[in-house]
């Protein structure tokens, strides 16, 4: 390990060799690092036998390819064989381990289908519409507020309800599924429910319709996938014990973000005891609605575990933003108006770097935290930002920068000014880039199939063949040159499949001047029309084929062939759902892979994370939420008003309660309340309404309090913080905000 | 070819002695065997009287290829069976004897012999409607393969030899998980009754019926026995292990009426035990043939393939002998690593040329998999071909359903036949088009655009087109399509023909002639004779419950059931004949029913833990309906475990049993849909290759 320079605390953690460990990390503290550093010294130690291996769990994918290259340099550093004696997973992956070897266990069989959530969502979709089709009218009588004017009922009846009951019926599927409650189950508890619960009623109805899709497609989601790995664990002891054994050592890192099946989960298959568990519960904020609880997390740390310890020292930010974030934990602690959200953030504080330490903080510059006072609209908000970043790029070439923003309609305004103010940006918002260049090439080549006599899809077809070229000086000419005159080719089959004396290429050419250029320039429409007619050959093919032989044409990189041997797959699996599907179904599937971000567990190291220093001089544009694990020099925070992040107060409005709902009751909230009710034991512990919409409201604010100190807790050099008066222009800044304000004015200068 | 001493000793048995031959994989048995036979024919037993049976097809290719050889000896022919197709066979010549003894309710009929898709097709018709009623909910299932899978527990009924009746009841009582799946098998156990009652009902027979027909109803009558043993006189029995007890009763109980019997076990066998394969029951015929000849020597394997095969099987199953001291010479295998799949084929196309490049001829040269995906076959065999590599695999890599010709004359047959209210898209008109008129894309898709109407699926007139796009389409392929148009309106007019015979006609009278897709175009014929056939066979099958209808719906019922994928496993059927000198695709099981060993062997993916994977099948289960276990045992995760080191020891040492030099082990990071894979044969092979750590 010699080869690697550790912190005192890190090095601390080191030491261990069994036991429950927990550890509560700082943002920038090095867990990654830690951990896999843990996990190579386990290995190289000799506690592992060849047999065995240490299972890592972690939160997304990008992160497994992380640890797995990690710990294997550690692994081969210390003189071993990399990629032995670890298995590093998300609890996806691990669940579908488990599940892939007793599939007959969870009622599965050998190679069972698991449909990505795009899918997932229609068939939900399709359930919620059928339940609405028939109790539309029942829902609305029971809770819809009873001042509506007739042409907002309409208006709700049309777009507002749909919407609202496919977000029930996903939270409330999810959290059945996490409760390990299959409709059958379900309905029993129902019907010996002793009040009326019809959000419960209204979710079993729509469950169940999913359910049976489901199974008629041979196939489960991804939170069955959970639900079975625990059902099978739970039913087989013989197999539980030898996975125990194959897995000596569990780690887990973002355990702030697990949820109560994962804990179980681990819980089981750490029957030996050891179990490292880090987290930062500061960090726990999720971007949609999930099951995770950070205070599982915060209880292991406190009563379960055998062991304690801290990750507080962070290289990341200079002193004045690890101030502000420190104060921040204090202020919720000490002042939060709200008494009930006064551990919303909690200690260990940021400490800063030790002078000799390799990855020290960067200097300090008390003028690096911006939190600006002035009462912006929402287009002035964007404006101002938009003005500072063009004064600041110039002068910083080789600094990273960042706009977060609490919420994806919110970036893509910054990215229409951006774009109108001619700065460059990377928009990371939905998926990450690289899926989308691969499944968008083959989308660009399957759309002119799908319309072969249109020019300008074969223009863009010939540009996807070609993207190369638009970045290579020498080239982009002829490029740009050949995209045009195939969009002005007016009849495609005088170019690509001529009679005699029909072919366009030799009117193009009598047009030319006989010059290099000239000869270039046809030798390219030559060499494309070839190409075309080739591709023309695929389209009797089956999709899979087609898209394998296509590939092959136009990638040439490892991670594309392979991302486009998965889609052949994907597209295939899709063609036999659907046998009605022809080439124009399956490519507007392809693009929706593309605009999508589709969890395809396992499958990333086409998407390798997000890496922010290669964007130096341009403006990434994100949420809060996509931001956690990343850095900038320079990060502005937008939108930090009471709406995004209110504060309990009488004044604050929230999402989630929609204003065509009597009492502003939080209808999801009501409902998983309502699934609560049915496995409570006590009387008193009974649905009353109403509750549920209260303590939604606490946990939404803590929430948006951890999401403020990970936002802040981004830059490295220097913050902006703004606000805008919102979209009714009532707003008003964020409680937590003045308050920073207010501190950052009255601090005695630094020493 | 030389034999050893103790292959003569077999072959030059007297023509009135039974053997036994045993020994493992690669030690010369069916070369022994086929021996045999050539000298059998050659003391002038006519060939006629000589069964040769094996449990599977392919496992009599060797006997039937000798047969072929300039030195056999002409004369009659030889029966190489199985026991399915000496049960039909019987059934077929005895049906009088049979149909009432087994209660069919129509003796006056003929029988009919239903084919896995046939038999598939009627459970999917029976079992339909159940699942409105909530059967098989709780069980996660493609359709398909839930059809698949009643049939196959009917089967195992037949081939162990117990009443279909107590399916459910066995499964159920060993199963040791939820006990709501307990219903399931309930659910199966109904269906199966119900499959049965149908067949029974009119006249049809799977292949569970003519097995017991055959073994209890037939072959303990006295004329059958006699018709039997006098026409048999000479039984070559090879692979016993691979074959089923009933069969094995069945001989145990013949043996002592053949003049001369030689009956071929590998002891190590048991690659079709999920086929119902025991090799526990074949154990029996060391006790009833005394008179044995052992082969043990290996004559495959160069002795690094023999420390390899000994140092895995070690690692996977502990319990088997430690392996023979570390050999200093080169290792018998290469590891081939990429990160993503599909370079991992590059590289093993590559090595591939490289091995040819090198003199090697490519039907030494295998490439295994233990599941090979359609995308993966293609992708593979895209690459060979690429490379002029001459390469074959298991099936071709598209199914009827996909072929592009069968695809376009389908789509011809919805539009001659609207009353069946299909309606091809836009799409397969032109796909149609382009095939069958012979035109490019373009132009096959602006034609479709503008006479094709979905709603009807009727097309206009050429000439009802402006002049400007019958330039652009075209007057040629104008007067092409008229033609053709002509054609399917005066089929609508007429009574319409069983769809074999529409087909036919179609065929024959349009798209063969000039200037037509099906003229030039050799694959296509092929693929339309074919579909023509598929057709016609689904049609005879379908005949005895469908006497009422129209023939012409049985058309639309057979496109509906190629769609839904029933029919999905039918393929052309030329494919085993040509290109034998070529490179093996094909999963690792194929490869070991064929009993052909190669030089080289390569393996992907190695991570994949679809090496060791196979028992999982909610409906069914092969190790509890065997003969081999106890009624009311439950079936544990440590039978599981045993069960899987056990079939995955067999598997890697039956394939390097068969494996000359060397063995290419693929791995990749991701397997084909991105998950990352430690199967089982990873683990122990890392354990296995690994110097300086002995397997615990």
């Amino acid at each position: 390990m010699n080869e690697f320079t550790l912190r005192p605390s890190q090095e601390a953690i080191l030491a261990y060799t069994g036991g429950k460990l927990g550890i509560s990390a700082v943002p920038g503290a090095g867990k990654t690092f830690t951990l896999s550093a843990l996990a190579a010294q386990l290995i190289s130690s000799g506690a592992v036998a060849p047999d065995q291996e240490v299972l890592i769990v972690t939160l997304v994918n990008s992160a497994v390819d992380n640890f797995t290259a990690r710990i294997g340099q550690m692994i081969e550093q210390a003189g071993l064989i990399p990629h032995l004696g670890y298995r590093v997973r998300t609890l996806h992956g691990l669940a579908h381990d488990i599940v892939r070897e007793k599939p007959a266990l969870a009622g599965l069989e050998e190679r069972f289908q698991i449909i990505d959530e795009r899918e997932a969502d229609l068939i939900r979709r399709e359930a919620a519409r059928a339940w609405l089709q028939t109790h539309a009218e029942e829902l609305l009588a029971e809770y819809r507020r009873l001042d509506l004017e007739d042409y907002q009922l309409g208006r709700v009846r049309r777009d507002h309800l749909p919407e609202l009951v496919e977000s029930l019926a996903l939270a409330f599927i999810r959290s059945a599924k996490d409760r390990r409650l299959t409709p059958e189950a379900l309905r029993a508890l129902l019907d010996q429910a002793p009040g009326p619960l019809p959000l419960a009623e209204m979710g079993w109805a729509i469950y169940a319709d999913y359910q049976r899709a489901l199974t008629y497609r041979g196939a489960v989601d991804f939170d069955d996938l959970i639900r079975l790995a625990y059902h099978i664990l739970e039913t087989d002891a013989e197999f539980l014990a030898r996975l125990q054994y194959r897995f000596p050592y569990i780690l887990e890192d973002e355990a702030q973000d697990s949820s109560r099946v994962q804990e179980d989960i681990l819980r089981l298959l750490a029957g030996h005891g050891n179990w490292v568990r880090v987290g930062d519960p500061n960090q726990a904020i999720f971007e949609t609605f999930t099951t995770a609880n950070p205070r599982l997390l915060r209880r292991f740390i406190e009563s379960k575990a055998d062991l304690r310890a801290e990750l507080p020292v962070s290289g990341r930010s200079q002193p004045a933003v690890i101030d502000l974030a420190n104060f921040l934990i204090d202020w919720v602690n000490r002042e939060h108006p709200a008494p009930e959200c006064r551990d919303a953030l909690a200690p260990p504080y940021i400490q800063p770097t030790a002078p000799d330490d390799p990855q020290p903080n960067p200097p300090a510059d008390p003028q690096g935290v911006k939190l600006i006072g002035r009462k912006f609209t929402p287009e002035a908000e964007v404006t101002a930002v938009v003005e500072s970043l063009a004064r600041w790029l110039p002068e910083h070439p080789d600094r990273t920068v960042a706009v977060l923003v609490p919420r994806n309609t919110r970036g893509v305004e910054v990215i229409e000014a951006l774009k109108k103010a001619g700065i460059e940006y990377i928009e990371f918002l939905n998926s990450t880039s690289t899926t989308r260049a691969a499944a968008g090439v083959l989308g660009s080549v399957l759309a002119y199939l799908s319309d072969p006599s249109s020019a300008s899809k074969l223009s863009r077809a010939y540009q996807a063949w070609r993207r190369a070229w638009r970045e290579l000086a020498s080239q982009k000419g002829l490029y740009t040159q050949t995209a045009e005159l195939l969009r002005k080719c007016r009849r495609v089959e005088d170019y690509l499949s001529p009679q005699p004396g029909r072919d366009w290429l030799e009117t193009v050419a009598e047009s030319l001047p006989p010059a290099d250029e000239g000869d270039a320039l046809l030798q390219e429409l030559e060499e494309f029309r070839a190409l075309v007619r080739r591709w023309q050959g695929t389209t009797l093919l089956p999709i899979d084929q087609m898209i394998l032989t296509l590939a092959q044409e136009l990638f040439t990189e490892p991670a594309d062939l392979a991302l486009a041997h998965k889609l052949a797959i994907v597209l295939r699996q899709a063609a036999n759902d659907h046998p009605g599907w022809r080439l124009p179904e399956l490519t507007d599937e392809l693009a929706l892979i593309a605009r999508n971000e589709r969890r395809f567990i396992g499958f990333s190291s086409d998407d390798s994370g997000f890496d922010p220093d290669r964007y130096c001089g341009k403006v990434v544009v994100t949420t809060m939420h996509k931001a956690k694990g990343l850095e900038w020099d320079r990060v502005y925070l937008m939108s930090v008003n009471n709406y995004d992040f209110p504060s309990l107060q009488p004044n604050d409005t929230y999402i989630s309660e929609k204003w065509f709902v009597r009492d502003r009751l939080n209808l999801e909230a009501e409902a998983l309340a309502q699934l609560d009710a049915l496995q409570a034991s006590g009387e008193y512990e009974w649905y009353a309404e109403g509750q549920a919409t209260v303590a939604a409201r606490v946990d939404y604010v803590r929430e948006r309090l951890r999401l403020l100190y990970v936002g802040i807790t981004r830059a490295r050099r220097e913050l902006i913080i703004t606000w805008n008066t919102g979209r009714q222009g009532e707003a008003t800044p964020a409680i937590p905000l003045a308050a920073l304000q207010e501190w950052q004015e009255n601090r005695p200068p630094p020493a | 070819m030389r034999l050893t001493a103790s292959q003569r000793a077999v072959v030059n048995a007297p023509l009135n002695e039974h053997l036994l031959v045993a020994g493992p994989a690669g030690s010369g048995k069916t070369t022994a065997g086929v021996h045999r036979l050539l000298r059998l024919l050659k003391k002038g037993v006519p060939a006629n009287e000589i069964l040769v049976l094996v449990p599977q097809r392919t496992l009599g290719f060797p006997y039937s290829d000798a047969l072929r050889t300039p030195q056999a000896e002409a004369g009659g022919e030889i029966s190489i069976l199985t026991i399915g197709g000496l049960a039909r066979r019987m059934t077929e010549l005895f049906w009088p004897l049979a149909v009432e003894a087994a209660g069919f309710a129509h003796p006056d009929r003929p029988p009919t012999f239903l084919t896995l898709e046939t038999a598939q097709y009627y459970m999917a018709h029976l079992v339909r409607p159940l699942f409105d009623q909530g059967y098989f909910e709780s069980v996660v299932i493609d359709r398909n393969r839930l059809y698949a899978q009643i049939l196959d527990n009917l089967n195992k009924s037949a081939t162990v030899g117990f009443p279909h009746t107590e399916i459910g009841e066995r499964l159920a009582a060993a199963w040791s998980g939820d006990p709501a799946q307990q219903r399931v098998y309930a659910d199966a156990q109904d269906c199966a009754n119900r499959f049965r009652a149908y067949c029974l009902e009119h006249n049809l027979l799977d292949f569970s019926l003519q097995l017991e027909i055959f073994l209890d109803i037939l072959w303990p009558q006295a004329i059958v026995r006699a018709y039997l043993t006098r026409a048999f006189r000479h039984l070559i029995y090879d692979n016993v292990e691979e074959d089923i007890p009933r069969a094995h009763d069945l001989i145990l109980d013949w043996l002592p009426a053949f003049d001369s019997a030689l009956l071929i076990h590998d002891e190590d066998g048991g690659y079709r035990i999920f086929l119902g394969a025991d090799p526990l029951s074949a154990g029996r015929f060391q006790r009833a043939i005394p008179n044995q000849i052992r082969l043990d020597e290996n004559h495959v394997q160069s002795p690094a393939v023999a420390a390899l095969e000994a140092r895995l099987t070690r690692a996977v199953a502990p319990a088997s002998p430690a392996p023979p001291p570390d050999e200093t010479e080169a290792p018998a295998y290469t590891l081939v690593h990429a990160p993503f799949y599909p370079e991992l084929l590059d590289k093993i196309a590559a090595q591939t040329a490289d091995l040819l490049a090198d003199g090697v001829p490519a039907s030494e040269i295998a490439i295994l998999a233990p599941y090979l995906s359609d995308a993966l076959r293609f992708a593979l065999m895209q690459r060979l071909e690429a490379a002029d590599i001459p390469v074959r695999s298991h099936r071709p890599s598209r199914s009827l359903r996909d072929e592009p010709a069968s695809q376009a004359l389908l789509t011809l047959a919805a539009l001659a036949h609207p009353a069946w209210g299909l309606r091809p898209t836009r799409f397969d008109v032109a796909y149609a088009f382009m095939l069958a008129l012979e035109t490019d894309l373009v132009r096959a898709q602006l034609l479709a655009e503008i006479v094709y109407r979905p709603k009807d699926a009727a097309l206009t007139g050429f000439e009802q087109i402006k002049p400007e796009v019958q330039e652009r389409i075209t007057y040629r392929l104008g007067n092409r399509y008229t033609l053709l148009r002509a054609w399917l309106d005066e089929y609508r007019q007429s009574e319409p023909l069983p769809l074999d015979h529409f087909l036919r006609r179609l065929f024959g009278e349009v798209l063969s002639q000039p200037g037509f897709g099906f003229h030039h175009n050799f694959d296509a014929v092929r693929v339309a004779a074919s579909l023509v056939e598929s057709v016609r066979k689904f049609r005879l099958a379908m005949q005895p419950t469908q006497e009422d209808a129209e023939a012409a719906d049985l058309g639309r019922e057979y496109i509906d059931l190629l769609q839904e994928g029933v029919i999905a496993a039918q393929y052309l059927e030329s494919w085993r004949a040509d290109a034998e000198e070529a490179v093996l695709v094909a999963p690792a099981y194929t490869f070991l029913m064929m009993n052909r060993p190669v030089r080289f062997q390569f393996w992907l993916d190695v991570g994949s833990s679809g090496w060791s994977e196979r028992l999982a099948q909610p409906l069914t289960q092969p190790y509890v309906l065997s003969r081999n276990w106890e009624p009311g045992r439950l079936w544990t995760d440590a039978d599981e475990v045993a069960a899987g080191v056990q079939a995955l020891a067999r598997l890697t040492s039956g394939l390097l049993r068969r494996c000359r030099e060397h063995l290419f082990l693929g791995l990749t990071n991701v397997g084909e849909t991105g998950f990352e894979q430690r199967g089982a044969l990873l683990r122990a092979l890392q354990v296995a290759v690994q110097k300086g750590r002995t397997p615990a």
